[in-house]
């Protein structure tokens, strides 16, 4: 195999160089495709060598020959500087590992064949570094280059699912065929221990080899340039791996018998393989790599080798190039292995747009735009979204801080404690079902699954309940909780129109129920949701004895039954920066009371799992008792109409607060506060009154009021303030309207219309109180 | 008299706000359970349906509805035939459309409403409520998908091809039809003003480079693609690639497989449209207009005889009308009503339904004074919320009270603001305004307006201090451009 590098800047001379013209690239670019094409062409004729001579033998005599080609025309001993002994065993352990990574390729061509070992092994390193970039660094090229790296997946998984190769023939030739060394049957042994074909291991083989070859290569750069240039390390490291060999293939040869009838006859197809593997590849390479680009090059040779590896499978078994082929076995000439498939096909386009969208160029950064300049004089610059770097913390201390968080609050431990406990018997489910091969717990298990998703949902809105308001959430995080239990809602009416959907097709069609996993998974999930059911409606009484002891107990007196309305809250006062008010908060949000929309759509959630259970349970037990198939389904409608029915309050609590409707338990009171402001003295009329629930604790509104000339307005604002405060309105923004307003909103020539509106409503009101006054 | 008094508020012929507010308040008062009882949900519901009805336009829409329920049996009827995972992932798009022409429905509802008492916004959140409902059923749909296609990876069913293709021609056909034909405005605008999904962020791609081949196709494919028809074509393209291999090769696996392309697609595309309607009904501030609210809120923080600018939540309503609360701390010998007209109209221009407290340092002292006498509880409720408050912010102001305790008990939680000059001499750095979106047009009318930097004549002023010495420094350390003081 060659081992490609990078060309040295110093000696290439690319620095300062313009670009070559066009019919200068067009014969470089000639160059690279018979390259290419001769390179093709030797990796085909590797295989069929490779039938015949031992992997380690081969591996030699092209070690071998190289080195002897090199050292008489490269003199790497004579020129340059003389190589210290460090530097030496730098060289020794780069041939090493060149010929361990030479054996692993040669290894998989003969698993999955010339043409795969071309698509697999041959990708430029700039290829292999641009995907790996892609897949594991967040600093992509872009969506191009995301583009590029699904298609290398792609094509690496059409070769691995739909590519039909001939396994009974490879099955057939393997155990007579390479056994004959320690090396070559372990390699097999470990294939055969991962379970899958030869082929498919051939193709993770090759995958792995190519990434240990881009990063040798790209490690053995530091060597290259301290040796004094590419050309001499690969001169040196052949000698060098040649003498590693030799020990080697001394004792192969004298352990096991030769299969090779005359080696006179390999003599052609050994030096061929020689030239167009292993030196002409690789100055033709360096070479175009300092006249064209680095991308280019990589491209152009990726395309060429593709396509020249495509002709060739495609001629390969044909009986007219069987005379350009050395070996003339005519046994051989009938068998038809690694032949052309779709999957191949496929797989081949594939890689032809990943390499040529990986190799592009790509793109750097994006550049703020000139706003102006700042009255310093420097220039300011406004950056689009993306630009901007978040800072984010590190996952496990986020993880840390979110548990610490959790076991603080009451509402969210209770959610966590019986998430553990869900997940637990979710996993214990799903490792039973895959261990019994049974699809009925599987099934089972993603149900749980599901709920442990509502939960962590839920647990997820208690968290970010408590966290601070910033700029765009002004009011606070309050308000997650009440869309979290909404979307709670819709997921529970999506579970109960697929039991219900799954029930009707079952009463149609009733399937024959195998009943003996059924009882002890029911049961198991029963006492896991009754473990919950308990946990929560604790938290339900807990709320509600809290509640009951709040001082604005007298409101609720004539509520009888409190589960279908959100109750009223004391607490409103957030989390304060002082030490006193910070406990003065955590105080009053420990007596807030009933259950908010959060917890009751995870209280719902566990409900309807017991519901389930016990559905299950009672259809069971009809079944075996009276074997009667339809049970099942009529238990399941049944439950899927609970579960829809004990939704609807749900969802309609949460709409109402989500479209910022005025609060129904306060409606009267408020109603009563708007008569009570417009007897205050000094107030003619209001306007745009706005109350709504923002979260559970903070009943928010706006207010317009007109008032008389000499009224002082702040007397008036704290009237209004005590009037609404006594409502529960917590949040409270008043806007004090006199004529003096309207006459300088007049003056500042904005809202023309609203102004005279208001000035209108003013003089009549006048009008009218100067009537009321006379009568 | 009170009988008197209510003839004499109908003959007199009273403005619009008192005597609706008038009537709302007699109605809910006397015939409130009468007319509770009298008229059940779908009373309303008829009566609602009937009101939208009257336009001629929502018959369109209930033609496609109609075509859409018995476009969707029949595909579901082809599912259970073919037993494709594909398929009815594909059929969920088309149940998405029976969601979004309901939604279209609701539009047309909201804008024959008016503000009412119980929802005094207006009716127009129904429809980000709707759009937000939409996606997040069909993410839900989506989620159930990747269930059914992961069970049947372990155990694969035998597919049957002789509906697939037939199915997916209607299902696009109809999509596609539905789509271009009825205009959806909510859709349009969320889908404009969402960000991207990866869905459209590489065909935007493609189509930039493929524009630049082709430019005929640049008014169809850029700047993006509508991501509804973008979709609907990539689930075809699927169910297009799963039926030849099925034909072909009989890789039933192939059908699972799209399943899952097409279930991670419709999640890609639907949750950018979840998380902004989801940020409306959480009553954020829009992330597009912070810029333009520093800008409007270090002006009103720079009129004469504003202190500081404080508690200011603004939001959005519905779809592009913005709503604000702001609390401004004025001096003691300043003009409230001057004071609240200069910042109504420096903020009216950005916000519709503005109120802006105004309110003075003197009435702590009377606040205190009128909080002890009613009742000794209040009382000390009031001194714990001005000892919270004390840490949090203390008052640097000339000659104020040490605890000044306004009338909005929330002050404690909310944090100070960025904006605010606590010190009025201390010089602020320049901050970097980042715009709009480039893909966000609606928006353009609005930003037009606010950057209107202009001063109105200002009225006679009897202001004293004037030349105050902190007002050179606050000027120059500012970013915006305008005629200077007098």
């Amino acid at each position: 195999m060659d081992e490609k590098y990078s060309s040295n800047v110093i000696s290439s001379g690319k620095l300062g160089r313009v670009e070559a013209p066009n019919a200068r690239l067009t014969r470089y670019i000639v160059l690279l495709y018979f390259t290419k094409m001769l390179k093709a062409f030797g990796i085909f004729e590797s295989y069929d060598i490779l039938k015949v001579v031992h992997i380690v033998q081969f591996l030699f005599i092209l070690k071998m020959g190289c080195a002897v080609i090199l050292v008489f025309f490269q003199k790497p001993f004579s020129s340059g500087k003389m190589i210290p002994k460090r530097q030496w065993i730098k060289i020794l352990k780069h041939a090493v590992i060149s010929c361990i990574i030479s054996l692993l390729g040669f290894f998989g061509l003969t698993l999955c064949g010339p043409l795969r070992s071309l698509l697999l092994f041959e990708h430029s390193d700039l290829v292999v570094i641009s995907l790996l970039s892609v897949l594991f660094t967040s600093s992509g090229g872009g969506p191009s280059k995301t583009r590029g790296a699904a298609f290398f997946i792609i094509a690496v998984i059409c070769l691995l699912l739909f590519d039909n190769d001939d396994l009974m023939a490879k099955m057939a030739e393997h155990p007579e065929g390479h056994h004959d060394s320690a090396l070559t049957h372990a390699l097999y042994t470990g294939i055969a221990f991962l379970g899958v074909a030869d082929h498919k291991g051939g193709v993770v083989l090759l995958v792995l080899a190519l990434c240990l070859k881009v990063a040798f290569n790209t490690a053995s750069r530091k060597l290259s340039v301290e040796i004094g240039g590419a050309k001499r390390l690969y001169a040196l490291s052949n000698l060098v791996s040649a003498v590693v060999l030799l020990p080697w293939v001394i004792v192969l040869s004298a352990t096991t018998e030769s299969k090779v009838e005359s080696w006179s006859g390999l003599i052609f197809p050994f030096a061929m393989i020689i030239f167009s593997v292993m030196i002409l590849d690789f100055y033709v390479e360096s070479i175009c790599m300092a006249k064209l680009e680095t991308s280019r090059c990589a491209r152009y040779g990726a395309i060429f080798l593709f396509l020249n590896g495509l002709l060739l499978a495609n001629f390969w078994t044909h009986p007219l190039t069987g005379q350009i082929r050395a070996i003339s076995t005519t046994g051989q000439q009938s068998s038809t292995e690694h032949v052309l498939s779709g999957g191949v096909l496929v797989s081949a386009c594939f890689f032809i747009m990943a390499d040529s969208i990986l190799s592009a160029p790509s793109s750097k950064g994006q550049k703020g735009t000139l706003v102006g300049y700042s009255p310093e004089g420097t220039p300011l610059y406004n950056f689009m979204g993306d630009a901007l770097q978040h800072t984010s913390q590190s996952l496990p201390r986020f993880i840390k801080d979110s548990l610490k968080q959790i076991l603080e609050e009451y509402d969210s431990r209770q959610i966590f404690y019986f998430l553990c406990l869900n997940l637990a018997f979710t996993f214990v489910e799903l490792f039973y079902g895959v261990w019994t091969n049974s699809l009925g717990l599987i099934s089972d298990g993603f149900h749980m699954l599901f709920d442990c998703s509502a939960l962590v949902l839920g647990l997820f809105a208690a968290l970010m309940t408590r966290w601070k308001a910033t700029r765009i959430y002004s009011y606070g995080y309050g308000r997650v909780e009440i869309l979290s239990g909404f979307i709670n809602g819709l997921f529970l009416m999506v579970i109960a129109f697929f039991v219900f959907v799954e029930s009707v097709t079952r009463l149609v069609d009733p399937p024959n129920i195998n009943t003996d996993m059924l009882t002890p998974v029911s049961v198991g999930g029963l006492i896991v949701n009754l473990v919950g059911i308990c946990a929560f409606s604790h938290a339900h009484s807990h709320g509600a004895s809290k509640g009951s002891c709040s001082g604005h107990d007298h409101g609720h007196s004539h509520h009888g039954h409190g589960h279908s309305s959100m109750e009223h809250s004391h607490g409103g006062h957030g989390h304060s920066h002082g030490g006193h008010g910070h406990s003065h908060g955590h105080g009053h949000s420990h007596s807030s009371g009933g259950m908010n929309a959060n917890m009751r759509g995870v209280f719902l959630h566990v409900l309807a799992d017991t519901l389930g259970s016990v559905g299950v349970i009672i259809s069971t037990i009809l079944i075996r008792q009276f074997g009667w198939l339809i049970a099942d389904p009529i238990c399941s409608l049944f439950i899927s109409t609970l579960i829809f029915l004990s939704v609807i309050p749900l969802l309609k609590d949460a709409c109402e607060v989500l479209l910022l409707r005025m609060p129904p338990q306060h409606e009267k009171e408020l109603n009563f506060a708007l008569e009570k402001i417009q007897k205050i003295e000094g107030v003619l009329s209001y306007r745009d009154p706005h109350f709504w629930r923002h979260s559970a604790s903070v009943i928010a509104g706006t207010i317009h009021l007109q008032l008389m000339s000499d009224v002082v307005e702040q007397r008036v604002i704290q009237q209004v303030s005590a009037v609404l405060k006594d409502a529960g309105v917590n949040n409270l923004t008043i806007q004090l309207e006199k004529e003096a307003y309207f006459q300088h909103m007049s003056g500042l020539s904005s809202g023309f219309h609203e102004v005279l509106t208001m000035t209108q409503q003013m003089e009549s009101m006048k009008y009218y109180k100067d009537g009321t006054c006379i009568m | 008299m009170v009988a008197l008094d209510v003839l004499g508020i109908t003959d007199s012929d009273a403005p619009v706000y008192r005597q609706k507010q008038e009537a709302d308040t007699l109605v809910l008062g006397t015939i409130h359970p009468f007319r509770k009882a009298h008229r059940s949900v779908l009373g309303k519901l008829a009566q609602e349906f009937r009101l939208v009805t009257s336009d001629r336009r929502s018959w369109k829409i209930l033609l496609f509805g109609v075509l859409n329920v018995v476009c969707t049996g029949c595909l579901l009827m082809w599912c259970s035939s073919t037993n494709s995972m594909a398929l009815t992932a594909y059929t969920y798009l088309t149940i998405f459309d029976l969601f979004s022409l309901i939604t279209c429905l609701l539009s047309l509802w909201v804008t024959m409403k008016k503000p009412s008492q119980i929802y005094s916004f207006g009716f127009q959140r129904f429809e980000v409520l709707a759009v937000f409902s939409s996606t997040v059923l069909v993410q839900l749909g989506s989620l159930f998908i990747l269930k059914e296609s992961v069970e049947r990876f372990v155990e694969q069913p035998e597919v049957h091809t002789g509906r697939l293709l037939v199915g997916t021609f209607v299902a696009l056909f109809f999509n596609l039809l539905t789509l271009l034909s009825v205009k959806n405005k909510p859709f349009v605008f969320v889908s404009e003003a969402a960000s991207t999904s990866w869905l459209q962020e590489h065909v935007a791609d493609l189509s930039r480079s493929l524009c630049g081949l082709i430019p005929a196709l640049s008014s169809f494919l850029l700047p993006r693609m509508n991501p509804f028809v973008l979709i609907n074509l990539a689930g075809a393209f699927a169910l297009g690639i799963t039926y030849m291999l099925i034909e072909i090769n009989n890789y039933n696996a192939m059908d699972t497989a799209s399943a899952v392309a097409i279930a991670l697609m419709t999640f890609g595309t639907m949750y950018p449209m979840s998380v902004y309607s989801g940020k409306v009904l959480l009553q954020t501030t829009p992330s597009h207009v912070i810029g333009q609210l520093d800008k409007l809120l270090r002006e009103v923080s720079t009129l004469d005889g504003v202190l500081e600018v404080r508690n200011e939540h603004f939001w959005t309503i519905g779809f592009g009308s913005l709503a604000g609360s702001v609390h401004v701390r004025i001096r003691r010998d300043a003009d409230e009503q001057m004071v609240l007209a200069h910042v109504w109209n420096r903020l009216s221009a950005l916000v519709s339904a503005l109120t802006v407290h105004v309110f003075k340092d003197e009435w702590s002292r009377a606040s205190l004074s009128s909080g002890v006498l009613p009742s000794a509880p209040l009382s000390l409720s009031e001194y714990v919320t001005a000892a919270a408050v004390f840490p949090a912010a203390p008052s640097r102001a000339q000659g104020s009270e040490p605890t000044p305790a306004t009338s909005t008990p929330a002050k404690p939680s909310s944090p100070p603001p960025e904006f605010s000059f606590h010190t009025p001499g201390r010089h602020v750095q320049p901050v970097v305004f980042q715009t709009a979106h480039p893909h966000r047009p609606l928006y353009g009318g609005l930003q037009g307006p606010g950057v209107r930097l202009g001063l109105g004549p200002r009225g006679p002023t009897l202001q004293a201090y004037r030349t105050l010495s902190a007002a050179p420094h606050t000027y120059t350390s500012g970013t915006y451009t305008g005629p200077p003081r007098p």
